[in-house]
């Protein structure tokens, strides 16, 4: 099939050849994927440092740090001057953190790639650190979590609120840019140490891919060997906290709807094997922004019950407008998780019964001969779309640096050999509901709490006619599903007590 | 940049593509003449039926683009907001010959990006797969468009699932910030609701299944879409299948004319109370005609935008970097059909600084028109604007998808590259002009975000 062929060569076979040369000069790995007839060239920074490194006390380090190269001045320029050389390029330098990288990236025209790539090098290497930007961006940081985070995005606050259930205790249970706590207590002095021990040749991917001259990433990395070779060594993660059972968080705030995040942790990432059975496993219940799944199909089309619901066995950052991953957040943990998009408040019970009804069918019946033939046919498709354009590939690329397999790549490889059964024992291994981590955003939330605890039904309110009696039997069966709630593991909070500490 | 937060209702194209077939090195972008350098063919059917054919170097892959020139902008009945937009999502609820079990399973066979989107003034309907499923492709979508076919019960499901899409965006405080500017702004033309509508007519829609019939009717004919194949294909294989397929399509009944809008008597003002936390804002909606390449007004705009807003420009240095009052700050005028709004957003620290970041904003377009800037400044826009327009189309569907907005509120793709032309003509007196002209007292809007807690 062309199609098939046509992007493999652009997004693995080559490119592994070409990735991951440790032991250049520099000591910087680089992953090159060159394209000599684009226009483009795009740049990415990629620093294996992240909120796991937090200093105990100075949650937000980190991601703080990480902004003021992406977003402060040099030596020898302010930002606002930094800027102004940006500008007629139309290049950005758009940065992301998480809790094990923090990535630099931009894509220029090749007319400007050399002066693009020297101020990015010189943000990274000769940070200003001035008193203004730091006081700028730690307070937007501040205003993030209080303000933002808080207050203007239901379905990110649940996601948050539930990696605080699932990550208590451990370095991923707060927000990448910190607590409010955390944040406070960081001083320039805090910034300037961190920067110099974590910000390392070491740690640092240099991704180049488009229609770059051929000596651009040797000569490029020898800039950027300025940096430190080593620093602090990567801290460990501990083993993510162990669940006794389901665990709710209900958390209040002025809300239409209420918005749904439940999970566990998973030992499994891309470097497994199960990985990719597990992969297809969350496809089959619910692709995300996609109308394939049965998350989807039976909640939002049969219900009306919201507007999606989706499934994941990893961290999931949607990339812009885009319905597709954004690359380059690579976790040494991962977790499954299930969103459901807010949901009307009288239903919020219901909703949160038929996830887990569903998911709870699907591990124990397994996924039917059908879903698993659609839903690998769809894959062996799908991957094709996920790295369209040079930045993407390149971050695919640099993932598989990581994680030591492309996920595109094994993905291809391995979805036409895998079976059903494959599936199946994969999903009973690694999934289950019996510790879900539940997080609910929206107001009022005591009467649900009140019937959770109870065990009592909760049923959906329909306000539209004719729901087809197959249906409305199932609903029966679904409100008064049994959840294994205790009383001791259903907390209600403020929004605004969240990410305090 | 980290924050990408904008006050834009639909997909931005004022940057947009370049070729990634290879451009000749050494001919700098903004010394190129064409913006939209690809082979593009076009033809109209008999029906009206418009279809343009992009072939871009996108190896195996095909950006198939169905655009209905019909937005919130038509939406012309009293009750009746937010129509569009739930109209594109019954299009996904099937035919006679595909249900929507059929057409979903057509789609997860492709292993293709499919979706949909709707704004003002268009309904935009998107998959993007293998050219090998381009065959498929026209035969599902052609056969929605001619026969869309769904029960009441099943419009009612969806309806729901709308309501949720509102609550969705309801905990994002610009969602009620937009809608107040623009029910404030507009008292006759429809503008005056948003795409996703108010919330009465949201809650209100499970009622309306004949009107739906209807809006199909009146809107989803052969003259009223647009056609748009980006990719891996030529025409000659393009053009047959959809003569084929959407040939049979007949013209539909007139269509109602949406109202005009008066000239605004005064400033508009109102308060949006917010209960939960948030930074306060301001959004404030200037008057300004609709895009146009007849005359440089549009692209002057633009280049105002770029001159008082952009990160690089004295009132974002002085506001955000020097005073700190500010953490975001953007403003801009989308592209329209009818007269729109040139929209201006501040997320502004503290409260108590509203007041003066509101008079700051209008001392600087107040000393742009009188002032001007000088042609460095104004080349540097240009080259921003070119190389912005060069780094965006980086694939088929980036490329469809600028397209689209040009058809939808156009008709043509030429206007892409007419509107470079004259960004190109844009001189300091044709700034100065629209910022006195337009950006008046009476001819604002504006909107403080108030929160309720600290």
């Amino acid at each position: 099939m062309l199609l098939s062929t046509a992007v493999a060569a652009f997004s693995s076979s080559a490119l592994a050849a070409q990735a991951g040369e440790g032991n250049h000069a520099s000591q910087i790995r680089i992953v090159r994927l060159p394209s000599p007839s684009s226009p483009l060239v795009t740049l990415r920074l990629v620093f294996q440092v992240g909120a796991a490194d937090d200093e105990p006390g100075k949650e937000g380090l980190a991601d703080l740090t990480g902004s003021l190269l992406g977003e402060g001045g040099t030596l020898k320029r302010t930002w606002s001057e930094v800027l102004d050389a940006l500008y007629p390029m139309a290049a950005d330098i758009h940065y992301h953190g998480d809790k094990d990288t923090f990535v630099f990236t931009g894509t220029v025209h090749r007319d400007n790639l050399e002066a693009f790539a020297s101020l990015l090098a010189e943000q990274i290497l000769t940070p200003r650190f001035s008193v203004e930007d730091f006081t700028r961006l730690k307070q937007d940081a501040l205003d993030s979590i209080t303000k933002t985070l808080r207050g203007n995005d239901d379905e990110d606050l649940g996601k948050q609120a539930m990696a605080t259930l699932l990550y208590r205790g451990h370095p991923y249970g707060y927000p990448t840019p910190g607590t409010v706590a955390g944040l406070t207590a960081i001083t320039l002095d805090d910034v300037k140490r961190f920067y110099e021990q974590h910000f390392t040749r070491q740690r640092l991917i240099l991704g180049i891919a488009g229609g770059y001259p051929d000596n651009f990433p040797e000569a490029y990395a020898a800039r950027l060997a300025a940096l430190p070779a080593v620093g602090k060594p990567r801290a460990n993660l501990p083993p993510p906290p162990s669940s006794q059972g389901m665990e709710f968080l209900l958390v209040e705030k002025p809300a239409h709807g209420n918005a749904i995040s439940m999970g566990h942790t998973l030992d499994v990432t891309r470097a497994d094997d199960d990985f990719y059975p597990l992969a297809v496993a969350a496809s089959y219940l619910g692709e995300h922004r996609t109308f394939n799944g049965i998350l989807m199909l039976n909640m939002r089309q049969k219900r009306g019950l919201n507007y999606g619901d989706y499934a994941y066995v990893e961290n999931f950052i949607q990339d812009g407008w885009s319905t597709f991953p954004q690359p380059n957040n690579p976790r040494r943990q991962q977790h499954f998780e299930i969103w459901l998009r807010p949901v009307p408040p009288a239903s919020a019970g219901f909703a949160i019964r038929e996830a887990i009804y569903e998911t709870d069918k699907f591990i124990r019946e397994g996924i039917p001969d059908a879903g698993f033939e659609a839903t690998r046919a769809f894959l062996l498709n799908y991957i094709n779309l996920w790295a369209q354009d040079g930045s993407r590939r390149l971050g695919y690329a640099i993932d598989a640096e990581i994680y030591g397999k492309d996920v595109i790549a094994e993905l291809r490889a391995r979805l036409p050999k895998m079976t059903k059964a494959d599936v199946d024992q994969a999903v009973r291994k690694h999934l289950s509901t019996k510790n879900l981590a539940v997080a609910v955003v929206g107001d009022k939330l005591r009467e649900l709490a009140k019937a959770l605890a109870a065990g009592s039904p909760t049923p959906i309110v329909y306000d539209t006619k004719d729901t087809p009696a197959e249906i409305v039997k199932e609903d029966k069966l679904i409100e008064a599903y049994p959840l294994p709630v205790s009383s001791s593991r259903l907390k209600i909070v403020s929004a605004n007590s969240l990410f305090e500490k | 940049m980290r924050h990408i937060l904008t006050i834009t209702t639909c997909a931005i194209v004022m940057a947009a593509c370049a070729a990634s077939k290879p451009i000749a090195r050494g001919v700098p972008v903004t010394a190129q003449a064409k913006a939209f350098p690809f082979p593009t063919t076009g033809k109209t059917l008999p029906n009206g039926l418009r279809v343009f054919v992009v072939e871009y170097d996108s190896p195996g892959l095909v950006a198939y683009y169905s655009i209905v020139r019909t937005g919130s902008r038509n939406e012309v009945e009293s009750g009746k907001s937010g129509f569009a937009h739930f109209f594109e999502h019954m299009m996904f609820r099937g035919t006679t010959q595909f249900s929507t079990e059929k057409y979903n399973a057509a789609i997860k066979a492709m292993g293709a990006d499919s979706n949909a989107f709707t704004s003002d003034d268009m309904t935009v309907y998107h998959i993007l797969a293998g050219a090998q499923a381009l065959p498929t492709i026209v035969t599902i979508e052609a056969d929605r468009f001619q026969h869309l076919d769904y029960a009441e019960a099943e419009f009612q499901k969806e309806a729901r699932a709308v309501l949720g899409e509102y609550n969705k965006g309801a905990s994002d405080p610009l969602q009620p910030m937009i809608e107040a500017l623009y029910d404030h702004a507009f008292q006759t033309h429809t503008y005056k609701h948003t795409t996703i509508g108010f919330l009465r007519d949201i809650e209100d829609m499970p009622n309306q299944f004949a009107y739906s019939r209807q809006f199909f009717d009146r809107y989803y004919r052969p003259d009223n879409t647009i056609l748009l194949v980006v990719g891996d294909v030529t025409a000659d294989k393009v053009l047959p299948l959809i003569e084929q397929h959407y040939g049979a399509w007949s013209a539909g009944p007139e269509r109602p004319t949406v109202p005009a809008e008066p000239p605004q008597a005064h400033e508009q003002r109102t308060t949006v109370p917010w209960k939960g936390a948030s930074l306060p804002m301001l959004l404030i909606g200037f008057h300004v005609p609709a895009f146009s390449t007849a005359n440089t007004d549009s692209v002057a705009l633009e280049v105002l935008a770029e001159l008082v807003f952009a990160e690089r420009s004295p009132l974002f240095r002085r506001l955000v970097l020097e005073e700190q009052k500010v953490e975001h700050m953007d403003g801009s005028a989308e592209r329209h059909v009818d007269p729109n709004l040139f929209n201006i957003l501040a997320r502004v620290k503290q409260g108590k600084d509203m007041a003066y970041v509101e008079s700051a904003i209008y001392d600087e377009i107040a000393r742009v028109a009188e002032q001007g800037t000088d042609d460095k400044t104004l080349a540097e826009v240009v080259s921003r604007t070119r190389y912005g327009f060069a780094g965006q189309l980086s694939t088929a569907d980036k490329v469809a998808l600028v397209g689209a907005d040009f058809l939808a509120r156009t008709g043509k793709l030429t206007t892409i590259d007419e509107t470079f032309a004259l960004l190109s003509q844009v001189t300091v007196a044709d700034v100065k002009r629209v910022a006195g002209k337009y950006f008046t007292p009476q001819n604002r809007s504006v909107v403080v975000l108030e929160p309720g807690e600290p």
